[in-house]
Formats: C-alpha cells, structure tokens, sequence
C-alpha cells in the first residue's frame, strides 16, 4: 500500500510540473521581449534560466476556457465521481482525475454557468477553474445526466411537502415537516433573514445546522401548512 | 466534542461481524445524508479501515491506510467527506454541516496522523484515538441548541442554582427590596379591609336591612377609616414607586459593571467568539430585563398570589355557592386567552419583523448613500422604503383594530362569572336572604380572584425570558479568562529579544494556523514577515502580544516566557498599527495619548511629528483638539493611519508592531510614513508585516511563512540567494513594476511620436 501512494504522488508530482511549465512558458517569452528592449539584470538572467519560476506566490496561472462538447469529455471516474479529458486550444491534452462541478447561480439558474474547477486539497491549496459550462444542454445526454448526478449531491435543498408543526421556543423556530427526502425536523433562528421569498416566489429556508429547504410554490402547499409558515413571509 | 457515538444494537451487529480480530474502534460519527434521503446512518472508523452502516446493513468499505487526500468539502445544504482511495477521488459520506463538520474535521486529521505513523513504521494498534475539546453548540442533554453563542441549554438549566446566585447579587439592597413586599402585603390587608368597611357600611348605615339606620357619628368613623386607608395606601404607593427606582438602578448599576469589568478582563479570544451587538445585549437589554423582573414583576407576582390564596377561603366561607360561580367561566378564559395569546403573538411579531425590516433597509442605506447617489438610484430608493413603510404600517394598523376588538371582549369574558355573581346575589338580597353590603362584598372578592388568573397565562413567559436573560448574564461573569496571569507575574522591563520556539496554534484546535514555527529576534531587530494572506501572519502576531495563548511550544522575551509576565506590563512596552486603524470618539490629542492618559503636549506634538503626522493636524483649524472619530471630522486613511502610528509609539515602547500598517496606502502617503518609520524603529525591535516588499527594504531579517510554517528565514541577500518563496516575490513585484514602467514608457514615446508626426504634418500643411 505504502508503494501505491507513492505511486500516486509521483504521478502528482508530474502533474504539477507539468502545470509549472506551462505556467512559465508565457512568461519567458514576456522575458525575452524585456530582454530585447532593457538592459537585463543579473537576477533576471537566473530568472530566465528556471522553469520553477512563478510557483506559489504567483499562483493564478489557470487561465478558465469555455469547455464544450468539443474539447472536453467527462467521464465517470473510478471513485464514482467526475474525471475530465481536456484538449486546450494549443492542442495539448490534459487529463483530470476528478473535478468538481459548481453552479454560478444555484438558486436563480442552476442549469446555465456551471463551473468546472480542480478540487481543493491540502498539498495545492484551493483549486482552480478549469472552464465553465455556458448551458448543460451543450453536452449529450449521458453527460449530463452525469453532472446532474453530482449537483444534485451537491445542492442538496430537499423541497417541503408538508409542514407538520412550527413551534418557537427561546427564541428557535422548531419545525417538524415532510420533505421529498424523508421526514424531518430542524431548528431555525431569526426566521426574519432565515426565510427568504424570491422575485419568484420560491421560498429558500436555511437552518441552524446549514440544511437548506425550499418551497417552489407557497401557494400549492395545504392549508394548514400555508397558515403555519405565511406570518414569516 | 464527541468522537464516539453509540451504535444501534442492529449496526453494532454488523461492524463486529466486518471487522477482523486485530482492528480497534476508534472513532464513530453519524452521516445524515445518503442517496438524496435523510437518513441516520453511522461510519466507524477503526485504525486501518472506515466502514458505512446504515440501518442494519454494511453499505461500504475502504481502507484507511493507504488512502490519502482526506479532506471535508462545504457544498450547498450539506457537505462531504471525500478521500483518495485506490488512486480515485471518493465521496464517502454526506452529512449536515453545522453538527458534523467540526467532528470530520478532526477525522480528517486523524487519518492523516494514521498515515503518518504508519509511514514511521509505529505499530497502528498502539495508537490512541485523538480527542478534542472543542465544546458542542447543542445540549447534550436534550439535543436542542444552546442559546446563542453560549453553552446554556434554556431546557435544561439549573433554575435553582439561578435564583440562588440572583439572591447573592442583591447583597446590600435587599432591605430596599423587601419594601414592595411589605407594601404588598399592606395592600392586600387593605383589599380585604376595604370592602369589609363597607359592607358594613351599606349594611348598617345606607341601606340596612331592618330598616334602622346607624347613628351618624358612626358612618362618620367608616368615613374617615375608609378615606384615611385610601391616604395610607396612596403614601406607601409613592414609597414603593421611590424605593423600587432606587433598588432597581442601584442593582443594574452593580450588574452592569460587574459585566463590564468582566468583560474587559476576558480574553480577545472569548469576546471575538461573540459578536458586539450580542454582547452590547447582554450588558443593556439583559440586564434591565433582570431588573424588571426583579423590581417589578416579582413583587407584582406575589401580591397577586397572596391575594388570590387568601381571597379564594373568604369567599367561600362567605359562600360557597357563589365561590363557584367564580369558576364557571375560568377553563374558557384559561383556555382562550391561551390561544389568544398566540394569536396576539404572532401578530406582533409580524409587525415586530416588518419594522425591522425598514429599519434594516434605512439604516443600510444611510449607510450606502454615497452609493446610492453615484449610481442615481434615489428613486428606486425611495420606493423600496415606501413599499417596506407601507407594509409596517398595514400590519400595525390591522394590529390595532383586531386588538382593541380582542381584549374588550376578553374583559367581558372574564366578568362572566361576577355577573352570575349579581344575578344570584340580587335574587338572595331580594329574598332577604343575603344583605345588600354582604354582596357588595362578595363582589369585590370575586374581582380580586379575578385579577391574579389574567396574570397566570403570562407567568410562565416573564419567567423564562427572565431565565435566559439570567443565564446570559451570569455566563459572562463566571466565565474564566482564558488568558490569564499567573499568581504572580512579572514586571519586567522589556529590552526586546523575542524567541519562538516550536508553536503550533489554531483559532479552533483542530485547525491549526501555525505548525511548529521557530524564530529568534535580536534586540533591536527590524523583522520583516511576509506571506500569502492567510498564512498566519497576524496569528503570530496575536501570539506574540498574548492576545492568544499558544496550543503547544513556548514565546519568551528576553529569556522569560510570556506567559509569566504581566499583561499590563506586556503590552505596556508594545505599540501596535494595525490594517484597520480605529480612533475613538474624542480628540485627535485624546486619540494620541490613548495609552498614555497623561501624556504631556510636548509628547503628543513629538509622537505626532515622529509620525509625519504634525503638519496636516496643523491645517486643521483646531489643530490637535480637532474631534474625530465617529462624528468628528473626516480624516482620511493615511491621516487615520498616521495617528494611529503617534498613537503606537507615544509611550516609546520597545517593542513595534506594524501589522500591514501602510498597506491602504498611497505610494507618496506611504514614503512619508516610510520616512516616519526609518526614524522610528531604531533602538526597538520592530515586526513589520507588509504586501509591498519595498516597505520592509530597511529590516534586517525576513521571515517569510507559507500555510502556517516557516519557510524561509534571513537576510535579504541570503533569501535572494536561496532563490525560495521570497525571491519568487522579489521578482514578481520587480517585474510588475518594469511591466508599469515600461507601459508608461512605451505611452510616452507613442504620444511623443503621435506629437511629432502631428507637427510634421502641420508643418508639411502649411508649407
Ligand atoms: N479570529 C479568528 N478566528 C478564527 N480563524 C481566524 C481568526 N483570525 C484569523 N483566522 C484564520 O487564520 C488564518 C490565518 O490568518 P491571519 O493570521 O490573519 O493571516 P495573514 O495575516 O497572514 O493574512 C486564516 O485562515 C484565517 O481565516
Ligand atoms: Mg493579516
């Protein structure tokens, strides 16, 4: 076991030199049109002679690209999550284990702008956007039943069907309501900021504990439901 | 934190039956989320695998060993526990977030730690479980949540223990508090007194049932017995209502500076883990509803209950019969007001949200007006507060017309049972059974019954708002200061050789922000630290004034660790200019001499003129009495900044801090400031954390952090050399800048060129 993980961070290790040379590819040409006009100091020699140069602190050298149908294909990865194959507009491949797929606008257009990024991890640091997604449509089906699959894991904001009771005690709202994920009950503070109604009239309820609960229509809810959640509105 | 939950028998079947005879439970954690459906799942984690059950049934394995990349991800309404195992990025568990994050994070941990040893070769079996003492944010008990930022369970406290420690705090008023019991108990003598006297009055003297009036000098006694109870009543009123101030402000005098010293005495850490506006509640709406309660409620409270005890035997004595008409109608009103109450609740809330909401929406565009006006949205501005006005006064209007019809009809409710009262007591009184002073009498009674039943539906509220107020209050001043000074600290005078040794330090423990850093300071020493945001650098500040206690490893000035020296002394002999500068209300003299009260005009003028600040206060017409500030005038942030930096080292202190002190500055603003500093760090040792490396160009060593570690440490010359992190910055700033010159440069010649070219053309023009 102890070889796998080597294994794998060898197998890291190239990926992020590779990133590095890519990296420090525009910036040499940037160096050498200096070098042309300006007398170069020693450093900059060094500089020019260093593939490692504009590591760490020069981070953000991921440029985000529109992904399509064309140049990227997503696939199920081994660990049941996203893996990526990239072709980048200079021709280059690049292959991703897994990436995480995020909605720019969850609430008001989840299938529209959806953000391919690295996943964050401990050794890199926060992850970066790979590319985004304009509209899921442009991709086949099967691949967006794929994205489907991970964002509904992700925007996990079951809908109630039917609330059950509201009880205030100190100061917390104690609900007890069915959601189309199974019974549950949760504890909300200030309902003032907690219960919001869009231009649309969903309802997007957060509680205490970071569940998110919705209600695409107030209106189609029972009455005895409606009554309970209506004075918050 | 609780690591180890119990299994259900069911799920505790299964994992004994997976796991093989070397493995050992370490830790079990609930998952919540599984499938897209709630569900109260369990992972086990032993020292070699994790395994997730659900409801009796194994759902998965994975090896523990060997995986790597552990880590927690915050999606929307959940979050997920993932790791690489096999070589492939897995999700293995979902769960809430509020309840189990802080638990998986440790998880993570643990795993790595995991890892790591067994990488060492340390037999795994030997290894420990980690634990943390992180505190819950919900009862144990009952599993509710504790009120807020607090570990007070308002299910599950203990009443007794508050009214006991409530008692002790009235040491030295309980005189003046007992007063309105006295004056209780006098008025319920004179409740029953007064209708008795005249009964007997209409009895003998008025309407007498045998016809023969009493002599005249008799009523003349009842008279002057009635009207001089009235007199006596009213004078021990005016007595209570003084005596009643004077306790309750004495007794919110006391509490709340109890609170305040307390709360100056604990530590950054303990008041940052609240937020102000709770804090600033706990010292004023907190304590006045202690003392409402305390002054008013309770005296009113007994009086009603001595009545209602004493006035229930009396009537029934009197008769029994009409004792009971009393009760007719009280399970409805009981009832009623019950449901009532919540009606009249709920309504009031509503209103009560709807009038924050426009106070909000005011208040953040008072605050946004500069906004508002550069992008021309008055109007749209206008509307959205008429739109949030009109709702909040529809819904107090709506308030009032179903209140007023509410309580009038409730009123007359509860009289339901004295007009029985009337019917049957007319009856007896024209039968001649009863006298009509006898009735009259009964009648009174009957309302004094009355009265304490309307107060019962609302004790049990005043009583526990009442609670979580107490709790509040008393937390903050039972808390221990968790900085605190030894049993005798010293008072040393400080010369400046600072000394790191192996700290690690989290704001939370199971996150750490410093992983064992090490670095010795001269004295006299200029050290520049320079980082990413967020790799800790303010932390080592924060540690290195104490404002934190490190988790492990040790800081000593001057060979003592600081831990022993005095607070006061500590940060006596330190001057700090932070990012944000804050001035108090009050004068620009007042805000130099802050850490020097008595600080002479002459030091004020010289701190001031050390840094670069002497001339624009000059231009103020009130020179250094200008008030800033909140309401004061102005100042911009290189003026705010200079004085912050008079203010840092009026007491000459040996030790300066300058946390990003230039960084909102502009390049001319900062040189001045630059110049000020050059004059000022000499002969102290100075710790400058600064974006742009040309502010540190004078310190003589740098340290650079990168996620919480040291990573390189030196001069500037030995960095350049190691070519690491620094010189990578070096170059990049260098870099930027040859980028702006030759920008610059580039559009110079452009013009210049465009200039010729134009003139060439005018020539050629007019030739
Ligand atoms: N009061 C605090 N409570 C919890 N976490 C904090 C607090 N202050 C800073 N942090 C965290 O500690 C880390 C280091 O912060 P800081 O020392 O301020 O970084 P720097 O000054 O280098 O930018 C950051 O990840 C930040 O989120
Ligand atoms: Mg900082």
């Amino acid at each position: 076991m102890a070889e796998d993980k080597k294994k794998k961070s060898a197998e890291s290790e190239k990926a992020d030199d590779k990133e590095n040379k890519k990296a420090a590819a525009p910036e040499k040409t940037d160096d050498e049109a200096k070098k042309s006009d300006e007398k170069p100091k020693d450093d900059k020699k060094e500089l020019l002679d260093d593939d490692d140069a504009g590591d760490l602190i020069l981070e953000h050298q991921r440029e985000s690209i529109p992904l399509t149908r064309e140049n990227a294909v997503f696939t199920r990865s081994k660990g049941n999550l996203i893996s990526l194959k990239l072709t980048k507009p200079d021709g280059e491949v690049e292959e991703f284990e897994r990436v995480v797929v995020m909605r720019a606008f969850p609430i008001s257009n989840p299938d529209e702008f959806l953000s391919v990024r690295e996943p964050d991890t401990k050794r890199a640091g926060q992850g970066h956007e790979i590319g985004m997604i304009r509209h899921m449509s442009d991709f086949d089906d099967a691949t967006q039943k794929l994205f489907l699959e991970e964002l509904d894991r992700r925007y996990f904001s079951p809908k109630l069907i039917k609330i059950l009771s509201v009880k205030d005690k100190f100061g917390y709202l104690y609900w007890d309501a069915e959601t189309t994920s199974g019974h549950v009950t949760f504890i909300m503070n200030n309902p003032f900021s907690n219960i919001r109604v869009l231009d649309d009239g969903r309802i997007i309820m957060h509680d205490i504990d970071g569940n998110v609960f919705e209600i695409p229509d107030s209106s189609k809810l029972d009455k005895t439901s409606f009554k309970k959640i209506e004075i918050y509105l | 934190m609780k690591l180890m939950y119990d299994l259900p028998e069911a799920d505790k079947a299964v994992l004994d039956a997976a796991m093989d005879g070397e493995e050992k439970l370490m830790y079990c954690l609930p998952f919540t989320i599984y499938e897209d459906k709630f569900v109260k799942g369990y992972m086990a984690f032993t020292n070699t695998t994790m395994y997730k059950i659900l409801d009796g049934k194994l759902l998965d394995t994975w090896p523990i060993i060997g995986s790597s990349d552990f880590k927690t991800e915050v999606m929307y309404g959940c979050c997920g526990f993932y790791a690489k195992v096999n070589g492939s990025d897995t999700l293995i568990c979902q769960f809430v977030s509020g309840r189990d994050l802080p638990r998986y994070a440790v998880i993570v941990k643990a795993c790595e730690i995991l890892n790591e040893q067994h990488q060492k070769k340390v037999d795994i079996k030997t290894l420990k479980p980690i634990t943390n003492s992180t505190p819950e944010r919900f009862c144990p008990k009952c599993g509710r949540p504790y009120i807020n930022a607090t570990t007070i369970c308002p299910y599950c406290m203990d009443k007794k223990e508050i009214y006991k420690k409530l008692f002790a705090m009235t040491k030295g008023i309980r005189l003046m508090m007992c007063f309105p019991f006295v004056v209780a108990v006098f008025s319920v003598i004179f409740q029953f007194v007064v209708p008795w006297v005249e009964g007997k009055a209409i009895n003998e003297y008025i309407n007498p049932s045998n016809g023969v009036h009493g002599p005249m000098s008799g009523f003349v006694v009842i008279v002057i017995a009635i009207v001089s109870i009235d007199l006596f009543q009213r004078a021990l009123g005016v007595a209570q209502g003084r005596f009643s101030a004077i306790a309750g402000n004495k007794f919110t005098l006391m509490l709340k500076t109890l609170l305040y010293e307390k709360l100056q005495s604990l530590s950054l850490a303990s008041i940052q883990r609240r937020t102000t506006g709770d804090l600033m509640g706990r010292v004023n709406n907190d304590t006045s509803v202690m003392q409402t309660f305390v002054v008013s409620q309770l005296p009113t409270y007994f009086i009603q209950a001595v009545t209602f005890v004493l006035a229930l035997p009396v009537l029934a004595v009197m008769n029994w019969r009409m004792c009971l008409f009393v009760f007719v109608p009280i399970p409805l009103v009981v009832f009623i007001v019950a449901k009532v109450w919540d009606f009249v609740q709920d309504r009031n809330r509503k209103l009560w949200v709807l009038s924050t909401r426009t106070g909000y929406l005011l208040h953040d565009i008072l605050n946004g007006i500069r906004v508002v006006k550069c992008f021309g949205q008055e109007e749209r501005e206008i509307e959205r507060f008429k739109e949030s006005s009109i709702r909040s006064s529809d819904q107090s209007e709506s308030n009032a017309k179903i209140f007023d019809t509410i309580f009038p009809l409730l009123g007359l409710l509860i009289r339901f049972g004295s007009y029985l009262i009337l019917l049957y007591g007319n009856m007896l009184v024209f039968h001649r059974e009863m006298e009509l002073g006898t009735l009259h009498q009964i009648n009174s009674y009957a309302n004094m019954v009355y009265a304490p039943l309307m107060y019962i539906t609302f004790i049990p509220r005043t009583i526990s708002t009442f609670m979580t107020s107490a709790s509040k209050v008393f937390e903050i001043l039972e808390e221990e200061p968790d900085v605190q000074d030894i049993g005798l600290p010293i008072d040393i005078s400080i010369e400046g050789e600072i000394d790191v040794k192996n700290v690690t330090f989290g704001y939370e423990s199971y996150n750490p922000v410093l992983e064992n850093v090490s670095v010795h300071i001269n004295p006299g020493e200029m050290i520049g630290i320079v980082g990413h945001s967020g790799s800790g650098k303010s932390t080592l500040i924060n540690l290195i004034m104490r404002l934190y206690d490190v988790n492990e490893g040790e800081i000593k000035i001057d060979e003592v660790n600081i831990k022993d020296i005095s607070q006061t002394a500590l940060r006596g002999q330190m001057g700090v200019v932070l990012q944000e500068t804050f001035l108090f209300s009050g004068t620009i003299q007042d805000n130099i001499r802050y850490s020097k009260p008595f600080a002479t005009e002459e030091e004020v003028i010289r701190a001031a003129k050390a840094a670069n600040a002497h001339d624009f206060i000059m231009k103020m017409p009130e020179g250094y009495n200008t008030l800033v500030g909140e309401k004061g005038y102005s100042l911009s942030g290189g003026e705010r900044q200079r004085i912050a930096i008079a203010r840092a080292i009026i007491h000459d202190p040996k030790i300066l801090i300058l946390d990003e002190a230039t960084a909102s500055l502009d390049t001319e603003t900062e040189k001045l400031i630059q110049d000020a500093l050059t004059k000022l760090v000499k002969n102290r040792t100075t710790l400058a954390i600064a974006h742009r490396l040309s502010t540190l160009r004078n310190a003589d060593k740098l340290l650079v952090l990168d996620h919480g570690r040291v990573s390189e440490f030196g001069t500037h010359a030995e960095l350049l050399k190691n070519k690491g992190i620094y010189w990578k910055l070096v170059m990049a700033q260098r870099k930027m800048n040859q980028d702006v010159e030759r920008a610059q440069a580039e559009k110079a010649a452009a013009e210049k060129a465009a200039a010729e070219k134009a003139a060439a053309e005018k020539a050629a023009a007019g030739a």
